[in-house]
């Protein structure tokens, strides 16, 4: 899997590619949006990380030329926040995701596997994690076959986290995913409601499922080697 | 009518001003004719009394007595005229008349030696009869040295009477004229006061709305065109330093964005490193706490010097009661883990005009505070209610309230009412300043009352939407079901729907 990262700060870029090369996939960085998109005209990428804030040429004109060579080419954008509103009119210029800045390298990682996969994304009814099961459709949830009873909060909360298993997940990535954008930096939630939902699934059997990272958030883990 | 108004103090200014002229001229009047009418009558009086001396007097030795009540008898008429004469003779009456109309004067009243000593003087005396006569009383000695005293009398009652009219007409007049005065006047500084107004009502506009907006000038070449220039002026002034500021605090937490990125890029990887000893891993756990909470706060200032733009956000009906609905349910763990009773009182529907996603920022700022700032056992309502043309949302707790030297500050940016205790709930000391701002952005107000040890009150007003504005709402919500979760804010709503039943705390 081949990645173009187009982003013009070196150690932004330089975090990104490490940590992508980590995940063993290939990374080429351009600095601006010219060789971005010489490179995106070069390469046939499976991936385009694409920071709008660029010299020479502007991110959104970097995206509409590669949108009209390459259709098919999923590009994430970083983008800043609070241009949120704008969001409708980055994916009209053919974007398909969109990550705001500042970020956690966790949530970038796991909307480029997201955009990789693309078509089979986790759309199985059922998702399992060592003897944690949790059932999409019935929204029930099972730990060593026993029923766990969570409210919808809870519900959805463990749902995220058992999609990205063995991932660091921010607080902000989780208010965002399980709660919505009105709740932004009410960061204290997230640690009362994984808390409740901690001691439904893991209290009474030996090993913890969901572990806090200090200063990162929160993973859930199937197993010690996971 | 402002009592303080320009126009009234300059009304009264100058009412005032023409009192005193008024007054005055008044009195110069009075005093005038009174002098003019004395002095004719004193004139009158000292003419008889030295023609009386020369024609009749001088001659009585020779003439007699009789002649002399008969020539004065026809020159003077005494009686009929109201006049009263008499002469004495080495001090003792020689001639005495004047019928004064009825009565006749009692002459022990007036030949007291004290009078018949005043020689060449006027002296008043007070009659039941006649009123105040007026005497003159002038002395002649003949040339074989007989003393002899002329008294003359007039009557002043028509004086008097004249005076007295001519007061009652300007004491009557005065307060009328001013009255005139006052009123004509306060219109016509309608005339000269119209722009003013116009200015005032334009600069509040300014003030409340786009400061991209000028004060007219009105090119009439005076005062009042010279400070709608220079106050336009100012405003550019004022525009350009706001502006220089909103763009450096929104450049600020901009440039701050990659750092911040950077920081969290290079030292997340390290924490995910098993083979750190624990104490490193705590420090690099705590910096990356505090990158996230700079994040926040360069979020947070993001949002609100972008809301204070005021670029026109797109608006779209919002029912506030689904809204606290739903910010109750995605809350109340929240609550109950603190032991915090919420009774959210939200059935029915609340429409005003807004945008979903920032007004929930409202409600969910406004009970994160809540529930800061309440203890355990402690309880916290939620209202919503229509009030006049706004849709209010009523946060009050029973907690620990705020100092009522501190209330005028909370919404500041970064005020802090209590720093130790609010750093150590966490927070940015932003969540207030962000309420505000979305307030301000949609026109709508926030209010807060508290009383330190027994709790605050927190009113967030918006608009409401017109009927029209609502029916249409619905319809669109119905037909695109997405829309519906976005318009009424039920987006994630737990199982059980709480509309006004309260939340109890887990025993």
């Amino acid at each position: 899997m081949r990645i173009l990262l187009v982003e013009d700060e070196p150690k932004v870029a330089g975090f990104v590619r490490r940590g992508l090369i980590a995940e063993r996939y290939a990374v080429d960085i351009a600095a601006d949006g010219k060789e971005g998109l010489e490179l995106a005209e070069a390469f046939p990428y499976d991936l385009i990380v694409l920071d709008l804030m660029l010299p020479s040429i502007d991110g959104r004109e970097v995206l509409q030329r590669i949108r009209r060579q390459n259709t098919c080419v999923p590009v994430l954008v970083l983008t800043a926040r609070d241009a949120i509103e704008d969001k409708v009119r980055l994916f009209d210029a053919g974007a398909d995701d969109y990550l705001t800045k500042p970020f956690a390298f966790a949530e970038l990682l796991v909307r480029t596997k997201a955009l990789l996969r693309r078509g089979p994304v986790n759309r199985s009814s059922t998702l399992t994690l060592a003897d944690l099961e949790l059932d999409r459709l019935t929204q029930q949830v099972k730990r060593a076959g026993k029923r766990v009873e969570l409210t919808a909060k809870e519900y959805s909360l463990l749902e995220y986290l058992m999609l990205n298993p063995g991932r660091v997940l921010s607080r902000n990535m989780i208010i965002e995913h399980v709660w919505d954008q009105s709740f932004d930096g009410i960061t204290n939630i997230v640690d009362v409601y994984v808390r409740h939902l901690r001691s439904k699934v893991d209290d009474g059997h030996e090993f913890k499922m969901i572990r806090t990272v200090r200063g990162a958030g929160y993973i859930i883990r199937g197993g010690r080697n996971e | 009518m402002n009592l303080a108004s320009l126009r009234v103090r300059v009304t009264s200014w100058y009412c005032g001003l023409l009192a005193i002229t008024l007054l005055i001229f008044g009195a110069a009047v009075w005093l005038g004719l009174r002098n003019y009418l004395f002095t004719t009558i004193e004139q009158t009086l000292r003419d008889e009394s030295s023609n009386m001396v020369q024609q009749f007097v001088a001659n009585v030795d020779e003439k007699g007595p009789t002649w002399l009540a008969g020539e004065i008898q026809e020159s003077y008429a005494p009686e009929g005229a109201g006049r009263y004469i008499r002469i004495f003779r080495e001090g003792k009456i020689l001639y005495e008349s004047g019928n004064m109309r009825t009565e006749r004067m009692d002459p022990s009243t007036s030949t007291s030696p004290d009078l018949l000593r005043r020689k060449g003087s006027f002296q008043r005396v007070e009659t039941e009869s006649a009123g105040s006569i007026l005497f003159y009383t002038g002395s002649w000695v003949s040339p074989s040295g007989i003393h002899f005293v002329v008294q003359t009398g007039a009557p002043t009652q028509q004086i008097d009477r004249i005076l007295r009219s001519l007061l009652i007409a300007l004491s009557g007049l005065t307060p009328l004229i001013l009255a005139g005065a006052a009123i004509g006047g306060y219109l016509l500084m309608n005339v000269p006061f119209r722009p003013v107004v116009a200015l005032t009502r334009q600069a509040e506009q300014i003030g409340t709305h786009a400061l991209g907006e000028r004060l007219p000038v009105i090119p009439t070449g005076d005062e009042l065109e010279r400070l709608s220039v220079s106050l336009n002026r100012m405003i550019d002034r004022l525009e350009d330093a706001l502006t220089h500021n909103r763009r450096f605090s929104a450049d600020v937490s901009h440039e701050l964005r990659t750092p911040l990125t950077i920081l969290r890029g290079e030292l997340e990887p390290l924490i995910e490193n098993p083979d750190l000893p624990p104490h490193e891993l705590d420090a690099i756990g705590s910096a990356l706490e505090e990158i996230d909470r700079m994040s926040d706060i360069v979020e947070s200032l993001l949002v609100i010097s972008k809301l204070d733009f005021r670029s026109p956000l797109p608006r779209s009906p919002v029912n506030l009661n689904a809204l606290v609905r739903s910010t109750v349910d995605q809350m109340q763990l929240l609550a109950i883990d603190k032991q915090i009773t919420v009774h959210a009182d939200a059935g029915g529907e609340t429409w005003v005009s807004g945008d979903p996603i920032r007004l929930q920022q409202v409600v969910v700022n406004l009970l994160n505070n809540a529930i800061k700032y309440t203890g355990a056992g402690g309880t916290i309502w939620l209202d919503v209610r229509a009030q006049r043309s706004r849709g209010v949302v009523e946060v009050r707790d029973n907690g620990i309230g705020i100092p009522a030297e501190c209330l005028p500050y909370v919404f500041d940016r970064f005020y802090r009412a209590d720093p130790a205790r609010s750093r150590e709930s966490g927070g940015t000391g932003l969540g207030l300043s962000i309420v505000k701002a979305i307030c301000a952005a949609f026109d709508g107000t926030v209010s807060i009352q508290s009383r330190e040890g027994s709790g605050t009150v927190v009113q967030a007003a918006f608009p409401l939407c017109t009927p029209a504005e609502i029916a249409e709402a619905k319809q669109s919500s119905q037909k695109a079901p997405l829309k519906q979760l976005a318009v009424s804010g039920d987006a994630e709503t737990d199982a059980h729907d709480i509309g006004s039943e309260s939340v109890q705390p887990a025993s």
